[in-house]
Parts: C-alpha cells; structure tokens; sequence
C-alpha cells in the first residue's frame, strides 16, 4: 500500500515536471477518420495521406535534405501509419501521432545515412549533390554577387544547407517550429521535450543557422 | 543590458513570448546598440527564411504508397480493379444478369414452337 502510494505521488511529481497537458478530445470527425483506419479501410487511409502528406513529405525532406531518400522515407511513414494505427490511442492529435513517426524515422535514418557515409568513406557514397560542395570548407566559401542571394532557389539551398549543420534533435524543432510552424505544444507532443527544452534548444538552433548564413553571403 | 544576454531573447522577442519587462529591456538596449540590431535583423531573416521552405509532395506520392502497402500485403490492400465492376456493387451485376437471363428465357425459349411435329 505505501508503495503504491509512493509510486503514485511519483508519478505526479513527474507529470507536474513535465508539465503533463489536459487529455486531448478528439473530434468526431477525427474519430470516425481514425475507426475507418482501423478497420483498413482504403478511402480513409487515401483521406490521410491527402490532408497529410504534403507535411510529412515537407518534414522529411528537410529533415533529410535529399529529394530521393525523402520521398522514399515518406512513403515509409504512411505505411508504418497504415500497420500501426491500431496502437494509436488518442491520446494526443492524429496528426501529431503521425508527425510522432515521422520524426522517429527520420532520426533513424538519418543516423544510417552518417553510419553509411563514415563507413564508406568513398566519392561513390556521397551524393552528387553534395560533391559539388565537397572540397568547399563553409568558412572560405562565400557568394560574390549579392543579387544571386535573392534567387529563390540559391536561398532555400543555403537555408537547407544550415540546418544540415544541425543534429537532429535540434534539426526537428527548428523544422517542427519554423518551417511547419506548429505550436510549442505540438512539438512537445512529437518530440516528447518539455517546452522550456524546447524553447532553449531552438534559441540555439536558430543561432547556429543565423551564424551560418551570415558566414556564407558575407 | 549586454549584447549576450540581449542575444538570449531574440528567439522570445521574435516569438512574441517575452514579458512586459524583458521586452521594454530588450527594446532600449536595441535603440542604442547598432550591433545587436544589426544582430537581430539577421536573426530575423533567418527565421522568416525557414519558414518559406515548406515543400509538397510529388503527384505520385499517393500511389506509390498504395502499391508499397499492396506489395508488402501480398495483394489484401490496395488491389487493382476493373475499371466498371470496381465501382458498380457486385450484387447489383448480379441481379441485372438474373434479369437479362429471365427476360431471354421467356421471349426465346418459353414461346418458340418445339419443332415436333405430331404424327398424322
């Protein structure tokens, strides 16, 4: 008896550290999406994959970095929703669940992709587009002409670069935040981190970006 | 206030999460230090950067998970089907070939003469 007691004044000692949130209510809608899935139901999945895709596709890809693996990687995701949504509980938003699963397999793979790149070592495992920058130290290299900045396309594959220079926790909060642009609590749904982690970690996050880019288009 | 800890609260201040305090803070030592506005601009730019880097799926996205879900379960999901019977519910095929089998049967068969001929 006073273990369990003591175990259950634990437990909302830590619920209160965490900053435990208020149990989330599904809507019906939602709940009608979700026991569709459950039961395979086709039309239901292709409704996810349709009100969701375009985020995960968009979470993956910046995570990543790589238009190839992050289609691939994507893909992944919704066929891990389709086997597993049987272990979706609701206790938190379907579309954060799935954000949930996105995050963890681009953690992975990432992880793999470093693992492979360190092992091999080779040109061949670089990808091409990363060999055009291969001999490149980011201190040295610099954009002569300021008006090439404001193109679109140089500006995203800088921005891409620096958050590459991320690991990838801080990677997926300044993805989660700056460019999904989810809420604090969303992020600390997907990530499991309470918000003052979260908060801090961003701050450097988006330092270290800030620093990046003023080195590149000084 | 000092150009770090002013530096600290560039994330808050461009959230628009810092207190009435902090804030007012912040804004003074901004309005007399060149370099941490300078800093903040940059900061600036940067957040607002990320934030244009939002990416959709390709077209194909959609089908190519169908046919990985459809592989991977051996055909149980995401099978291929006739373009009309996929759509049209099989009980309602079946009762239309019920029907035109009936109506065949009684013009051709029931009325049709045996072609027996009784022996004078």
């Amino acid at each position: 008896m006073e273990a369990t007691l003591g175990l259950r004044r634990r437990v909302q000692v830590g619920r209160a550290r965490f900053g435990r949130r208020a149990p989330f209510e599904m809507s019906v809608a939602e709940r009608l999406l979700i026991s569709r899935l459950k039961e395979r139901d086709e039309q239901a999945f292709n409704e996810v994959v349709r009100s969701h895709g375009d985020k995960v596709f968009s979470l993956v890809y910046r995570m990543i970095g790589n238009r190839a693996e992050a289609e691939d990687l994507a893909q992944e995701v919704f066929v891990t929703v389709f086997k597993t949504v049987d272990s979706f509980r609701g206790e938190s938003k379907f579309s954060t669940w799935l954000l949930r699963i996105a995050a963890n397999h681009c953690k992975n793979r990432i992880k793999y992709l470093s693992r492979r790149r360190t092992d091999g070592g080779g040109l061949d495992d670089m990808p091409e587009d990363k060999m055009a920058d291969a001999g490149r130290a980011p201190l040295q290299a610099h954009i002569d002409a300021p008006d090439v900045l404001l193109e679109a396309a140089e500006l995203e594959g800088l921005m891409q670069e620096a958050i590459e220079t991320l690991d990838e926790e801080h990677r997926l909060l300044v993805v989660l935040r700056d460019v999904e642009e989810l809420s604090y609590e969303e992020i600390g749904e997907v990530s499991g981190l309470p918000e003052g982690t979260i908060k801090s970690r961003l701050h450097r996050a988006r330092m270290t970006i800030k620093e990046y880019l003023a080195r590149r288009t000084r | 206030m000092d150009h770090q800890s002013a530096a600290e609260l560039f994330s808050s201040f461009v959230d628009g999460d810092l207190g009435a305090t902090e804030k007012s803070d912040l804004e003074h030592h901004l309005a007399i230090c060149i370099q941490c506005r300078t800093e903040l601009e940059e900061f600036r730019r940067a957040v607002g950067g990320l934030g244009r880097l939002k990416h959709a799926a390709p077209d194909s996205f959609l089908p190519q998970i169908q046919e990985q879900i459809f592989l991977r379960s051996r055909g149980r999901f995401f099978g291929r089907r006739w373009k009309l019977f996929g759509r049209i519910p099989f009980e309602w095929v079946s009762l239309a070939m019920i029907i035109a089998m009936l109506v065949y049967y009684i013009l051709h068969l029931r009325g049709a003469p045996t072609g027996v001929q009784p022996v004078p």
